[in-house]
């Protein structure tokens, strides 16, 4: 394959605005996206809430000052305060440039673009186009890609990195359609591979696909991990499922019930009740499971989100998708019944260990989105930064990797590490001596994670989600694909990431052991409270050697002191 | 055997999944295999074929992702009929079986076959490309990013349900001409056509335009409706199809297309012998007073091509067709002012 200066792993919103702003910058680049699913099926289309930008459109008073402050606050002082200030002060003009190209926002009665509040703000500044605005964000990008005529290769599943010492030489990937395992020789590599909060499984509401895998392999090529324990919960994930039930459904006046038939939120946050801010309704609910005052299922155990009581004309106007979500992934009419519901893995603050500029330690190597931890969001991620954040960065990066291209050499990656990589998976595939289910081992590794590093943290749990992850990758290298065929092989793609899901989940069970605090997204029952002397810092994985290596990188400050986080 | 999925709640049935399966590097021809499970209520196609495939047969082969609605990965035809299996229901699919027990799964038509339930999107991605479906924008480079264009409630209004379109290639399978003709536009690229066309901030509209009447394109439309009976997010498809049409009459003169002729001889039929089978879909699948409001008005304005399925008897009732004159004479007149008003402006 004809060498490239700038590949891009991933087509969401991170990697797409990379594309775009990398061949604004240097037209004669040779530039390709990869993604294993088509672009506008990536992940970024399931955010809903919005984009936060002080446009000042809603609130007049609004400056990008108090969305730093708001940001910085959020992320209980984790976030490094010089990359906050790149994400609030580019906002207002990187959600300018959306509606310049063509996303739909919704509008104001000015005709400016909509804004409305968001958990944690101090003013109305999240952007929205109705409750789709990730999906227009998404179709917008795409559609601007495919017309400067970006080079995609879809449904190209990345595999590992080609390393030369410091430097990287490109990407190696599977072509699904055909099997076949490619090189992409580049002068610099972008992974916008998108969080790694399915590892929850189950208990996640994340696509399918959200395996981290652009984490894993940046991080078996050597490229430390950031601040991987910080995962967050979302408090009304579906029983089965764990997808989500927005927060509109308390918002309408929705109760949670446990099991006795209690209005329990009254025991943890007497005056706002459902409606207090999502880390301690979360809590709550998993205390009262925890203390056994939830219901049993075969699917696990559960908490009623019960909206009955706002009647049935209510339900179908306000709450409508709310209700079919029940219906399609509950087979649970809300009119008639309480909705199953528990906490459930969000969103990853962790990711590989960037500068502001998109650079990993390694030359050649960027990141950025969701898989990237710049810091901008710390301990904790703000409703509606996260969108902004793979924007901001996403065009950063793309930008920086253009610039920077012309200093590397061209790349070439020899038949015999491609041949490596392809020996790799014929071994994998082997039958004989694999018998070992992948379904299981992932199901398995989502219940380990949920129950010893989840929501509630503690020594003990830890250890032993350590140790039944160690188990797991044991028993993972005995997994079985039992479909043997080149042509769309999802059998095998999905053993593939179940492999990225475990050894990322080592890093987040290690570094949640490591930090003897409680912060943000954090909560270490030994450890209640948050620790500023011994932990206002990152924590960094490395792999050395097939073991995790941790380290710690400090915070940059900047303008706000340490602070309690109180709302 | 039967399999179990999930062991509690009051019922659980037993299920049939009979599925298509073909793999280009082993089978010469496609075929199907039976795959029986015991499912409770709740559960999706999609999570029944989840289960099949950690459970029975891995080599099973079909697309998911966000498992949630959103990302148009699942398409497929459940019981003949396209849609998304991650929120279909395997209950109220069992309501539908032709053969009781047995619940169908295919691939969507009118794409490349790849394995199983996969099919190759790729032609839908180059007719987007093809009929531009982007905005170009009237902002210039330089400007970008310092201000907003002012868009109105009502211009968002336009496009708002257009923009829900999440490409999941249903509508695509459902389409009765794709299914004859492959280079056929295809409903879900007319749609996001439309949108960009009403968008004030694109600067594009005539180039895309031009290219929507060519052959192929938006005046090969029979007027089946398929594509919207059977659209996942319940777009209305072809209000944006009606609109592209009329735009093209407007733009070139009602005599210079050869669509526009087309439906001169179709009016005719309309009025004298009332032989109208894309006019008949339409009140079936919204009633009369819908189609009167919303299809005749474009109609007149002669922009349905016609096409040749034989004459429904339906329109042969005396009664019927003597209401349905006297209504369409009075909507045509309105039409007519309606023009000239807004002409004039
Ligand atoms: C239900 C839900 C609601 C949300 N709501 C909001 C909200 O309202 N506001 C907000 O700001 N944020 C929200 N978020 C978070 C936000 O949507 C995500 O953080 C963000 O979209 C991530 O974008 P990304 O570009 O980094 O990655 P993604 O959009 O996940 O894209 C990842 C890309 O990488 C590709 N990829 C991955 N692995 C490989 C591989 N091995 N080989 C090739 N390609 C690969 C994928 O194909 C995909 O194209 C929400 C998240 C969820 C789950
Ligand atoms: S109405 Fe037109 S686009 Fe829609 S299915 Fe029928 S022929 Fe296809
Ligand atoms: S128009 Fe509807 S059915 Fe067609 S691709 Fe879009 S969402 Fe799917
Ligand atoms: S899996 Fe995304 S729409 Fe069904």
């Amino acid at each position: 394959m004809k060498p490239f200066d700038i590949v891009i792993v991933g087509g969401g919103g991170a990697g797409l605005y990379a594309a775009m702003e990398a061949m604004k910058t240097n037209p004669a680049l040779n530039i390709a996206v990869l993604s294993k699913v088509y672009p506008n099926r990536s992940h970024t289309s399931a955010a809903q809430g919005g984009a936060n930008a002080a446009l000042g459109n809603k609130a007049k008073d609004d400056t990008i000052e108090m969305h730093i402050f708001d940001t910085i606050k959020g992320s209980d002082y984790l976030a490094d305060q010089d990359a906050v200030e790149v994400l609030c002060s580019e906002a207002p003009k990187i959600i300018r440039e959306l509606e310049n190209i063509g996303t739909p926002w919704s509008r104001l009665d000015d005709n400016t673009i909509a804004q409305r509040p968001f958990g944690g703000a101090g003013r109305p500044r999240c952007c929205y186009c109705a409750d789709k605005t990730g999906h227009t964000i998404l179709q917008t990008l795409y559609e601007q890609c495919l017309r400067k005529g970006v080079l995609f290769f879809n449904e190209y599943f990345a595999l590992n990195l080609s390393v030369n010492g410091s430097r990287s030489r490109g990407l190696i990937a599977m072509n699904m359609k055909t099997g076949k395992v490619e090189a992409f020789p580049a002068k610099t590599v972008i992974f916008a591979t998108g969080g790694y909060a399915k590892m929850y499984w189950n208990r996640s509401s994340n696509a399918a696909g959200n395996s981290g895998d652009g984490q894993a392999i940046a991080f078996r090529a050597g490229i430390p991990m950031k601040d991987m324990e910080f995962v967050q919960f979302h408090p009304t994930g579906l029983r089965k499922s764990g997808l989500l039930v927005t927060e509109g459904a308390r918002g309408e006046g929705g109760y949670l019930i446990n099991k006795d038939g209690e209005r329990f939120m009254a025991r943890y946050a007497k005056e706002k009740m459902e409606l207090g801010p999502r880390d301690l309704v979360s809590r709550s609910i998993e205390t009262e499971i925890l203390e056994g005052r939830g219901f049993n299922s075969p699917a696990g155990k559960y908490i009623h989100l019960d909206l009955r009581h706002l009647g049935a004309d209510l339900i179908k106007s306000r709450l409508p998708q709310i209700r079919e979500m029940s219906l399609n992934f509950e087979g649970v009419d809300p009119i008639e019944e309480p909705i199953p519901v528990r906490p459930t893995a969000h969103y990853s603050m962790g990711g590989i260990d960037t500068d502001n500029f998109g650079r990993t330690v390694m030359d050649g190597v960027y990141a950025a989105g969701e898989c990237a931890c710049v810091s901008v969001h710390g301990a904790n991620r703000l409703g509606g930064n996260s969108l902004l954040d793979i924007l901001v960065f996403g065009r950063i990066v793309g930008h920086t990797a253009a610039e920077e291209a012309g200093k590397f050499s061209p790349a070439t990656i020899s038949e015999a590490e491609l041949k490596e990589s392809v020996d790799e998976l014929r071994n994998r595939m082997q039958p004989s001596g694999h018998y070992e289910r992948y379904g299981a081992l992932r199901e398995e590794l989502g219940q380990t994670l949920a129950l010893n590093v989840g929501i509630f943290r503690e020594s003990s749990l830890l250890h032993k989600g350590i140790q039944d992850i160690a188990e797991l990758k044991e028993r993972f290298k005995k997994v079985r694909v039992f479909d043997s065929s080149d042509v769309f092989n999802t059998n095998l793609m999905q053993v593939l990431e179940l492999q990225n899901m475990l050894e990322l989940a080592e890093t987040v069970a290690v570094g949640a052991l490591a930090r003897e605090e409680s912060r943000g997204s954090h909560t270490r029952i030994d450890f209640p409270v948050r620790d500023d002397e011994k932990w206002h810092k990152h924590t960094l994985a490395t792999l050395v050697d097939g073991k995790v290596l941790p380290g710690e990188k400090p915070v940059t400050m900047g303008r706000y002191e340490l602070q309690e986080r109180t709302y | 055997m039967t399999e179990t999925i999930d062991q509690h709640q009051e019922g659980k049935r037993d299920v049939t999944f009979r599925v298509f399966r073909f793999n280009p590097q082993v089978d010469s021809k496609p075929y199907f295999d039976d795959y029986t499970i015991s499912a409770e209520r709740g559960i999706t196609v999609l999570r029944s074929l989840n289960y099949i495939k950690e459970h029975v047969d891995a080599t099973l082969s079909f697309r998911a992702f966000c498992q949630a609605g959103i990302c148009g990965s699942c398409g497929m035809r459940v019981n003949g009929i396209s849609k998304l299996a991650c929120t279909s229901q395997v209950w109220e699919e069992l309501d539908k079986c032709r053969e009781p027990g047995i619940i169908k799964v295919e691939p969507l038509r009118s794409l490349p076959m790849i394995k199983d339930l996969i099919v190759d999107m790729d032609p839908l991605v180059d007719k987007m490309k093809h009929y531009s479906n982007w905005i170009d924008s009237t902002m210039p480079l330089a400007e970008m990013g310092k201000k907003e264009f002012l868009v109105s409630e009502e211009e968002f209004h336009r496009y708002d349900k257009a923009t829900d379109c999440i490409l999941c290639a249903s509508c695509v399978s459902e389409c009765s001409i794709l299914r004859a003709n492959k280079e056929y536009v295809s409903p879900a690229v007319l749609l996001k056509s439309y949108r960009m066309n009403v968008d004030s901030r694109d600067s594009i509209h005539d180039v895309r335009l031009a290219e929507l009447v060519k052959d192929h394109g938006v005046w090969d439309c029979t007027h089946c409706y398929r594509c919207q009976e059977s659209c996942v997010k319940s777009i209305p498809i072809m209000e944006a199809i009606h609109a592209i049409r009329e735009d093209a009459l407007e733009c070139r003169g009602p005599k210079d297309t050869s669509g526009a002729k087309h439906a001169e001889a179709f009016m005719e039929d309309i009025e004298k012998k009332g032989k109208l089978v894309e006019a008949t879909l339409p009140i079936r699948t919204n009633g009369m007073v819908w189609t009167l409001r919303n299809l005749l008005p474009m109609a007149v304005k002669m922009i349905v091509k016609r096409r040749t399925p034989p004459p429904p008897p339906l329109v042969k009732s005396a009664k019927g067709i003597k209401i349905f004159r006297v209504m369409f004479r009075e909507m045509t007149e309105h039409v007519k002012q309606d023009h000239q008003k807004t002409h004039k402006k």
